[in-house]
């Protein structure tokens, strides 16, 4: 799904055919896929629950893995993007949760009309996400240290906004957005599902989205090749900004009370979840169509731990183990493919 | 107490051991907490003892399956309500976060025909569910008369709020401000927020008696404040000249009094807190009416009643 997997160029009028490639030069390619190597883990990870878990496959249980993913995976997507350019942003968390506390004071003290409501939320994590891009290509601010400090501001203005109790009396008439099933599916996950494909659309169609990759793989030669590096980093936060507003929102619908926690664990599993699909923490590599692949090994995983019953002070163990394995991995395969080049 | 509880248990089993004959399955129940925490772990105590005096009454093996969210965030815990939900347990055991924030997940398990116990915490509204557990704002209400008391109702006085989202944190702080506010001559100078962490508890604490020197006493709001203010206490050299209240049954807590470093603590009873969970979660799986309230009471302990 990545820019380098687009395909080879026709060849010259006249020029002799290569001979068609062998299976062993298919399996070649499918396996230099970035992609292969989390489609593998997944499918090893879903057959070994389906094996030893009977309550894994159950209608039920995949609607509850497919409804929880919605939450973590749109924060994802907004994360890849930011990865894929070279930054992160440690606040995507409490901007869901701002976003969605606020979504609840415009519906329930405000009394704005819930579809209203939903569009100053996702108004307001854009516009949380565009003030982080502009801080950081203003002042020319490290985006880690910047978004430790905003996660900070932005967690804060939750608490002052909510004196840390939850908002109640959520109108119905926006439930259906966390709790309802559509083409048989939960509706976050719908959501889900129509950000990615608009996202790996531009990632992977459009100029915008090689520019992300052009910058990711080298900042400098992307702004001496005219690239508006700047303007696109400002959009990529502010992208990210949205998505988490809108899974902050989603989670507000789904609950039915704005939660001041809610995006407490935004942070970490995001970019666990991109680093494990395949997204490079360097920058130029991965797509979100990766990254999401990543939050679903994830989701398994904290699926199986439940089901299987494993004790809750393992389970911190467990998850942590798979972030430094996929770190790991993720850098000894880089080091391996560019000594092979 | 032990006894006691044998001879309830037992009791109970009596009308059921025609049922209980004819269904010798084995019987599982999970039970999921707030999050992971030493209180917690102690209801968890209580939860096995009851199924292992069930198991050994009725011959049936009863267990509780333990599982607790990492962090106390509702939708965390909805997760695993949901996960717990799809193994098709005989009752879920449930210490609810946000009554509200947990009713849809609450409904799935209505839906699924799996009945529900909740314990420390309070069901949703409309919702036929056993709630087993302490009154939070007495609990509350008793560690402030009782500091009051002991600063012979006057001076400054400070609360650790706990975790600000926490429904019981909140109430029981709003319980220690009513009672302090019933003294005209009890200044509240100070509110800490701990986030259920002894060490921010420590750090505040200490900053709080650096800010007003002549404060006279602590109240928390949750079980690892305290121990957090004791601590703070001491290491200050003001044992004995700042009075503490605390709550709850943590072993450092009790180790606190036993130094005299705290006075006293207004405790819930976490172990009969689970083990009364599951003795009703047991009787609503084998189609048993259940009381709508079982309130398991407050201690005070003291160094005294330690000593007993």
């Amino acid at each position: 799904m990545s820019p380098e997997t687009s395909p080879a160029p026709a060849p010259a009028s006249g020029a002799q055919l290569p001979p068609p490639p062998s299976l062993a030069d298919r399996i070649k390619t499918v396996a230099a896929n970035p992609l292969c190597g989390v489609v593998v883990a997944l499918v090893v990870i879903f057959v070994l629950s389906c094996l030893l878990s009977a309550h894994f496959l159950t209608a039920f249980n995949m609607k509850i893995i497919a409804r929880s993913l919605a939450f973590v995976g749109l924060v994802t997507i907004g994360q890849a993007i930011l990865m894929i350019l070279g930054e992160l942003d440690l606040s995507v968390g409490a901007i869901g949760g701002l976003s969605g506390v606020a979504g609840g004071l415009f519906m329930v003290q405000f009394g704005l009309d819930p579809w209203l409501s939903l569009v100053l939320c996702l108004a307001l994590g854009t516009a949380c996400g565009l003030l982080n891009g502009v801080l950081i290509t203003q002042l020319r601010l490290h985006s880690l240290v910047l978004t430790i400090g905003m996660a900070g501001v932005y967690g804060g203005a939750n608490l002052v906004l909510t004196k840390g109790v939850a908002i109640t009396g959520i109108p119905g008439a926006i439930s259906f957005l966390g709790r309802g099933m559509m083409f048989g599916l939960p509706v976050p996950f719908v959501i889900l599902l129509v950000c990615l494909a608009i996202v790996s659309f531009v990632m992977l169609r459009t100029p915008l989205g090689r520019y992300v990759y052009a910058i990711g793989s080298n900042k400098a030669a992307a702004r001496m090749l005219g690239i508006r590096v700047d303007a696109i980093r400002i959009c990529a936060f502010a992208s990210a900004g949205f998505l988490s507003a809108l899974a902050g929102i989603v989670m507000v619908a789904r609950l039915g009370t704005a939660q001041p926690s809610i995006g407490d664990t935004w942070v970490l599993a995001p970019i666990a979840a991109a680093v494990i699909g395949g997204v490079a923490t360097t920058g130029g590599l991965g797509s979100p169509f990766g990254a999401v692949l990543g939050a679903v090994i994830i989701g398994i995983i904290e699926n199986v731990i439940v089901l299987f019953g494993i004790s809750p002070y393992w389970q911190s163990i467990v998850s942590g183990g798979i972030v430094v394995a996929a770190i790991s991995f993720d850098s000894v395969a880089r080091r391996y493919f560019n000594r092979e080049a | 107490m032990k006894k006691a509880l044998l001879a309830a248990a037992t009791l109970l089993c009596a009308p059921l051991s025609a049922q209980a004959a004819t269904d010798t399955g084995p019987m599982r129940f999970v039970m999921i907490p707030k999050a992971v925490h030493p209180w917690f772990d102690k209801a968890n105590n209580g939860a096995q003892a009851a199924a292992a005096l069930l198991s050994k009454a009725t011959g049936r093996q009863i267990t509780v399956e333990y599982r607790a969210p990492q962090t106390a965030d509702v939708s965390t815990q909805n997760d695993i309500i949901e996960r717990a939900i799809a193994t098709h347990p005989d009752g879920l055991i449930l210490d609810l976060l946000d009554e509200k924030g947990n009713r849809a997940t609450m409904q799935e398990a209505v839906e699924e025909k799996i009945p529900m116990t909740v314990f420390d915490s309070l069901p949703p509204e409309g919702m036929n569910i056993t709630a087993v557990g302490a009154d939070f704002c007495e609990q509350g209400t008793l560690a402030a008369e009782r500091l009051a008391k002991l600063i012979g109702n006057k001076g400054e006085v400070a609360i650790m709020m706990g975790v600000p989202t926490a429904p019981n944190h909140a109430l029981r702080a709003r319980c220690e401000l009513k009672v302090f506010s019933k003294y005209p001559d009890i200044k509240v100078v100070a509110t800490g927020i701990d986030n259920d962490s002894i060490e921010t508890a420590q750090k505040q604490a200490s900053a709080i008696m650096q800010a007003h020197p002549d404060l006279a006493g602590w109240v928390a709001c949750d079980a690892a404040g305290p121990v957090g203010i004791g601590q703070a206490i001491r290491e200050s050299g003001k044992v004995g000249k700042v009075k503490e209240v605390g709550l709850d049954n943590l072993n450092d807590m009790l180790q606190l009094i036993r130094d005299g470093v705290v006075d006293s603590s207004a405790s819930s009873r976490p172990e009969m807190q689970g083990y009364w969970a599951v003795i009703a979660a047991w009787q609503k799986a084998l189609g048993q009416q259940t009381p709508k309230n079982i309130d398991t009471g407050i201690d005070i302990i003291t160094k005294k009643t330690l000593s007993k």
